[in-house]
């Protein structure tokens, strides 16, 4: 594999978008959890099945142009980016739950859940990240 | 990735529902009274469990997972215990008052408990699965 081959695979985009995404989705999350017992409230959510869609769009974008160019995400409902290149997330309220006796339609399990989920996908990203990074590094170590 | 959890997380959840109609059941052992403070002893209720989570997130949660169905209400669940003079009492000083027994109630809760343990463990097995499968790759 050349140099160009381990810097250039694509994957860190996707990677860092990834850890951009989590990053932010955990902040809703944990809106949530503290708001678990506040009378009326709705919990809000984004849909990581959403951005999935959007990231592999971008890559099948990115691979029909052909270039080497940074990924390109789509904007939806949910998602944008801003002028410096951050995702910006517009979440919505997911429908569909109990209310129960205050008004609050949040599930602790659930939030507990999208919040294990959210860290797994953040620290397999990292890890990811990380160890293509190492690749780099050996592969620098060995050539010098 | 997204989902492996769904089908501990609905599993806790129908746990805990079960376990807060027990707790209610037990709170109202000697309710005799509605809200508008008309005579209607609480009836016995029972949550019920069906295959299947239609509030999950995943297709898997979706059809593996368990959901309440009905909290039902037991019309019959009510005895007759006596106690002259009461307000209620009939003629005979026999009051209409719910059929609950602690120790049964008691007893389930301790499943409803058990079981939500035992989803709990199943979603920490998920987890660490997960991380195992983690190490693996990175």
């Amino acid at each position: 594999m050349s140099m160009m081959g381990i810097t250039d695979y694509g994957a860190t985009g996707a990677l860092e978008a990834t850890i951009r995404f989590a990053g932010q989705r955990q902040r809703i999350i944990a809106h949530n959890i503290a708001n678990i017992s506040t009378p009326d409230f709705q919990s809000l959510d984004v849909s990581p099945i959403a951005f999935q869609k959007a990231l592999s769009r971008a890559v099948d974008l990115r691979r029909k142009a052909g270039d080497s160019r940074g990924l390109d995400i789509p904007s939806t409902r949910e998602l944008r980016k801003d002028s410096s290149g951050n995702l910006v997330l517009r979440p919505s309220t997911p429908s569909g739950n109990i209310l129960g006796q205050d008004r609050n339609n949040s599930d602790i399990e659930r939030l507990m859940q999208d919040q294990t989920e959210n860290l797994m996908v953040y620290r397999s990203s990292i890890e990811l990240l990380r160890s293509r990074s190492e690749m780099m590094r050996s592969a620098l170590a060995s050539r010098v | 990735m997204y989902g492996m959890l769904d089908i501990a997380v609905g599993g806790m959840i129908a746990q805990r529902t079960r376990f807060e109609v027990i707790q209610a059941n037990i709170a109202n052992a000697n309710s005799l009274e509605d809200a508008d403070g008309n005579f209607s002893p609480y009836l016995r209720r029972a949550a019920m469990f069906a295959p299947g989570d239609p509030a999950a997130k995943t297709s898997s949660g979706r059809q593996m997972g368990v959901h309440v169905v009905d909290i039902q209400i037991e019309a019959n669940a009510l005895v007759k215990r006596s106690m002259p003079g009461h307000p209620y009492a009939d003629k005979d000083g026999y009051v209409t008052v719910p059929d609950i027994n602690p120790v049964v109630e008691q007893m389930n809760a301790m499943e409803a408990s058990r079981a939500y343990e035992a989803n709990i463990v199943s979603a920490e097995t998920a987890k660490t699965m997960l991380s195992t499968a983690l190490r693996l790759l990175a």
